[in-house]
């Protein structure tokens, strides 16, 4: 079985569940934080892959309750549009 | 309640942050205390330039200084902060805006920014690769101007605050400002903890005025919402942070660490109040104005877009001084540009609360002064 240093959450950004844990040792308890200190969920996908998985380690670690806990905001575009159609449109 | 820090800080952007650090490292025991998580404000909004090119004598020779800091950084606070000297290129597109540019590089030269200069079309395209330059007559360039990454920069510091014997509290905000006798005495939270310190240092960005209201002190500072995005990363292009003044003009640079593109511009008309919401207008603008400077641009994706609060005095320049309540503190007001003044502001407040001087550092940045006059370059 794979060990923290090598499991990758965010895809995107390569953050690994290492990464991850070392930001709640260091005293974050959101995924909020754990984004900005990590970039975890600030790629291409914005997210998509990781959210839940930040969570669920947040949850484990900490004792959240999932229900309870404060999504991340979510920012459009919504997927990736390059800047020509955008200016275009 | 027993007294258990020296100095309470309220606000975790990077003016709490720095002015923490060096206040720990001068030996007293800091409390931050953010409302949100570390850079939820103003800071972590900020698109991370960095640049000398202003027009005021404070303000160069404070940002001469926290240039100093910021390539410095990596080996102070232990961690990357991404400081890359990238340069920035102000566009000048009409005589008039050549004029002012040059008049404020003597200026810069005069108080010691010795490698800002005028720049022709030509060079201004041989320095920014791909830069339209039709119509352009020329630019301010200073390529010891850079970028780094705002969230490492106020992580960097809240860690040594911590390992310097101080606390950081987040999600932790203030309702109320202790005092007695003329003197601040502490603070009290909206879960009503009572803290209590000889010293109080509001540092909250967009909510200074609040939180001085607080204290009785009224804070002349106004938000102001300014929108942001960011694209994907791509190959590094070399190309400065590029400033177009014109009234459909922006501002962008690319991220030396990840090749992320991010960019802002200053809306017409202004936006005041506290509101961070994002504008699909900006989301189809910004992009027209990013390409009307860099065509080639065109098929890069744009990943998010965001906003956050400039947080702006009446005549452009920070607030840094005592207030009339004795042991209370203003460091605010830094009009969009606390990011890159920050490391230099938090040494100056330090040194400023350790001396106990009664006169502010700066006397433009006097808390009761005559506001009328600006900032040329905000």
């Amino acid at each position: 079985m794979a060990n923290n240093d090598d499991k990758i959450i965010c895809r995107c950004e390569d953050i690994t569940e290492a990464e991850v844990l070392r930001a709640i040792e260091q005293g974050t308890a959101t995924a909020d934080e754990v984004k900005r200190l990590t970039r975890a969920g600030m790629g291409h996908c914005q997210g998509r892959t990781c959210r839940r998985l930040v969570n669920q380690i947040l949850a484990r670690k900490l004792g959240q309750n999932p229900e309870d806990q404060k999504p991340v905001t979510q920012r459009s575009p919504l997927q990736p549009i390059s800047l020509k159609i955008l200016a275009d449109s | 309640m027993p007294k258990s820090t020296d100095i309470i800080i309220i606000g975790g952007g990077i003016i709490g942050a720095a002015t923490g650090y060096y206040l720990s490292r001068a030996g007293y025991r800091v409390q931050l205390i953010e409302k949100g998580y570390l850079c939820a404000g103003s800071t972590g909004r900020c698109i991370g330039g960095i640049r000398q090119q202003f027009t005021s004598e404070g303000s160069i020779k404070l940002m001469l200084e926290s240039v100093r800091h910021f390539s410095d950084m990596k080996e102070e606070l232990g961690i990357d902060v991404h400081w890359h000297p990238g340069g920035y290129l102000f566009l000048a597109h009409s005589p008039e805006k050549q004029e002012a540019f040059l008049a404020n590089i003597a200026v810069q030269q005069g108080f010691g920014l010795k490698d800002v200069r005028w720049v022709d079309a030509y060079q201004a395209g041989q320095i920014a690769p791909g830069l339209n330059i039709d119509g352009l007559l020329g630019g301010s360039y200073c390529p010891s101007d850079g970028q780094a990454y705002p969230f490492a920069v106020v992580n960097g510091y809240a860690e040594k605050i911590k390992s310097l014997g101080g606390i950081v509290n987040t999600f932790t905000e203030v309702t109320a400002i202790l005092q007695s006798g003329g003197r601040v005495q502490g603070v009290k939270t909206v879960a009503g903890a009572e803290y209590q310190a000889d010293i109080v240092i509001n540092a909250a960005g967009p909510w200074a005025r609040e939180v001085g209201l607080m204290a009785g002190i009224e804070v002349p500072v106004e938000p102001e919402r300014h929108e942001a995005l960011i694209t994907e990363g791509v190959d590094y292009l070399n190309i400065p942070m590029l400033v177009d003044y014109r009234a459909d003009g922006g501002y962008f640079q690319q991220f030396r660490h990840n090749g992320q593109f991010i960019g802002c511009y200053s809306p017409i008309p202004n936006v005041p109040g506290h509101s961070t919401a994002s504008s699909y207008e900006f989301l189809q603008e910004m992009p027209k104005r990013m390409l009307k400077l860099v065509p080639a641009l065109g098929p890069v994706k744009v990943l998010r877009q965001w906003s956050g609060s400039y947080e702006n005095t009446p005549d452009g320049n920070p607030i840094l001084d005592r207030s009339p309540l004795d042991g209370f503190y203003v460091i605010a007001g830094m009009c969009g540009h606390g990011f890159m003044l920050g490391p230099a502001i938090g040494r100056m407040a330090a040194d400023f609360i350790k001396n106990g001087a009664k006169e502010p550092p700066v006397a433009e940045f006097a808390l009761e002064r005559d506001f009328s006059s600006q900032e040329a370059m905000k």
